[in-house]
């Protein structure tokens, strides 16, 4: 089954997708695509065909959210927890995710035509080489295209990606990049394997359970959280209307939060920086007094300074980055 | 063509509100109210059970323990009752208002119902933290509603904030009391960055590398050397689908439950919540 499905929306579809459209519409929702075992055991399948089914239901949804002008989709593919699942099927779930990659390869010139720009996110050194290497090659395929997007977390929990951000941001301070003052919450959110996205509107989990399972912990702080009870495989587009309404209904509010956290921000920040000066001041100046205006000059060129730390940083970062991705792929074309 | 749209767009969020209005309206004002008939009415307005969470009890209301005057060993008897019907219970339960307007008196009683069931550790969490900057005014009515309702002598339960100096709150853990917390968005995020710039400094004092930090180190600064659980269950009030901040750290597994509103919550609702959890089952990556 192919990663892209063509195809309109039918007439009931495409009426009611026009009214939520007249609404806030979420630019960036997330999948706990939870279910698809439940589901085989449900219609007597082998588990990994309910595997399969999900899959295809990903690509169905994808059809969906196109239409509802959805740019970027975020889906939990396989957990680090997942791994202590039977070895039968662990490697199940290894040798489809390569059918699909593979498949992925093959589809790079649709691909292109729709503009998905595809990413993974999650730690690849636990994946089998040949993963990895077929992971980075999709990755920097689709790379440049900027219609659409969908970030597949693979080998990921959330504990994870926050413990490398930080991991990532400790690496700066020892390259002599960063000092540890510098770390606040928008430099550790650049610092996350999603740092290319913004935060998810709309969380949704399907199956029921009414846990986050350590998906996007950080990212969805201010997502609307939509629990559903039907299966994955099972999902519907009126499932997902039901959904964005409720986003809709929830929008003044969350925003409202969301407008307040990023003044906190930005106060802390100050605060941080104001600090920082004090604690200059003090040991540059032998304790004598400073003016106001000498402070205020100061602080001024403090935040430029850290600005530009931080900025140097995250270039090194990318390409600390980057480089892992091309190396993979260079090293598969030498074998 | 849009405007008409537009037009619908509204209408069909109107009708949603109105649904709800009217739901939680029959809640308040007809508790009384036989399930077949509650069931009915909720049918008849053609309201998908997932927009108003798990806001209705299938159970009849009955009195709420300790309002009459029944005496202490009675009320004891009862919630030895409750706990008995419920399949496990929370070690931490996190009780999360996302309601604008705040009732110190109905959060106190819910924190007191869960002390009396046998929960641990209570978080209580609003948005603005205005639970956590008015801390004073909180922990004086839940004092005095223990009093009040479970008749014991408070010093028994200890009260205290997230952000009190950890060294006095040592004793908790020994005490195997309830504990209590009130908690702001700056014991979330702003408690992760903290812990990255203390990491962070031990790497620019050369104390240790970049490649040591792992998930249990972060865990344990993220823990307080206090050894409190992450909340196994979330309760969330108010009508924002979100956990707008609430300690990203810590609810990896938590389950979350949602309630319509704190004020003039029934015991019976924080049971049968209790009940909804107990029924949970966890597979942990499986």
């Amino acid at each position: 089954m192919s990663w892209i499905r063509e195809g309109e929306l039918n007439l009931l579809e495409r009426f009611s997708a026009n009214v939520l459209k007249a609404g806030p519409m979420p630019k960036h929702v997330a999948f706990i695509m939870d279910g698809n075992r439940r589901f085989a055991r449900k219609k007597n399948m082998e588990c990994l065909k309910g595997h399969m089914q999900g899959f295809n239901k990903l690509a169905e949804t994808l059809r969906w959210c196109k239409h509802l002008n959805i740019q970027e989709v975020t889906v939990y593919a396989f957990s680090i927890e997942n791994f202590k699942r039977t070895k039968e099927e662990v490697d199940g779930l290894m040798e489809l995710a390569r059918q699909k990659f593979v498949k992925l390869l093959e589809e790079r010139e649709n691909l292109k035509k729709h503009g998905v720009c595809i990413r993974v996110l999650g730690d690849l050194n636990m994946l089998p080489l040949d993963l990895q290497q077929l992971i980075a090659k999709s990755v920097l395929t689709t790379k440049s295209h900027n219609q659409c997007f969908l970030n597949v977390c693979f080998s990921y929990t959330s504990r994870y990606e926050i413990t490398n951000a930080v991991r990532e941001m400790a690496w700066g301070v020892e390259e002599g990049l960063l000092k540890a003052s510098d770390v606040s919450e928008s430099l550790l959110n650049e610092c996350l394997y999603s740092n290319n996205s913004p935060n998810p509107d709309l969380l949704i989990r399907t199956s029921g359970e009414v846990r986050l399972s350590d998906f996007l912990l950080w990212q969805s702080s201010h997502s609307c959280i939509v629990f559903q009870s039907v299966l994955w495989p099972e999902y519907s587009f009126w499932n997902l209307c039901e959904a964005i309404l409720r986003y809709q209904l929830n929008y003044k509010s969350i925003q409202k939060a969301r407008d307040l956290n990023r003044e906190q921000q930005t106060l802390m920040q100050l605060e941080s920086d104001c600090a920082c000066v004090a604690d200059l001041l003090q040991n540059h100046g032998n304790g004598k007094p400073v003016d106001a205006q000498r402070r205020q000059e100061a602080l001024q060129h403090y935040i430029s300074c850290r600005e530009e730390r931080i900025q140097d940083f995250l270039q090194a970062l990318k390409h600390k980055r980057d480089s892992y991705f091309s190396d993979l792929w260079r090293e598969d074309a030498s074998s | 063509m849009s405007l008409l749209y537009g037009l619908l767009w509204r209408f069909l969020l109107a009708l949603v509100h109105a649904n709800r209005g009217l739901v939680s309206w029959f809640r308040v004002r007809l508790p009384c109210w036989k399930d077949g008939l509650w069931q009915g009415i909720r049918t008849a307005l053609l309201l998908p059970l997932t927009l108003i969470g798990v806001s209705d009890q299938p159970k009849k209301r009955h009195q709420n323990p300790g309002d009459t005057g029944t005496g202490a060993v009675g009320r004891s008897w009862r919630w030895q009752s409750d706990l008995a019907c419920l399949e496990k219970l929370p070690v931490h339960i996190g009780l999360l208002v996302t309601e604008e307007e705040l009732s110190y008196t109905d959060i106190a009683t819910l924190v007191v119902w869960c002390m009396a069931v046998g929960i641990s550790y209570i978080s209580v969490y609003d948005t603005c933290g205005i639970f956590q900057k008015k801390n004073s005014c909180v922990l004086e009515e839940i004092i005095r509603q223990q009093q009040e309702l479970l008749g014991v002598d408070p010093v028994k339960y200890n009260v205290g904030t997230l952000s009190s100096d950890s060294d006095s709150l040592q004793h908790h853990v020994v005490s195997c009391r309830p504990t209590v917390k009130l908690l702001s968005s700056e014991d979330g995020k702003q408690r992760i960055v903290q812990a990255a710039q203390q990491l962070c400094r031990s790497v620019e004092k050369k104390v240790m590398s970049s490649k040591d930090i792992n998930v249990s180190m972060l865990d344990i600064i993220l823990r307080d050397s206090r050894k409190i659980p992450d909340p196994d269950l979330v309760l969330k009030f108010g009508p924002v689908d979100s956990t707008l901040g609430f300690l990203p750290w810590h609810i990896r597994l938590t389950e979350f439950i949602s309630l319509p509103s704190h004020k003039n919550v029934s015991y019976e609702q924080l049971l049968g919540a209790l009940q909804r959890y107990g029924s949970c089952h966890q597979r942990l990556g499986q």
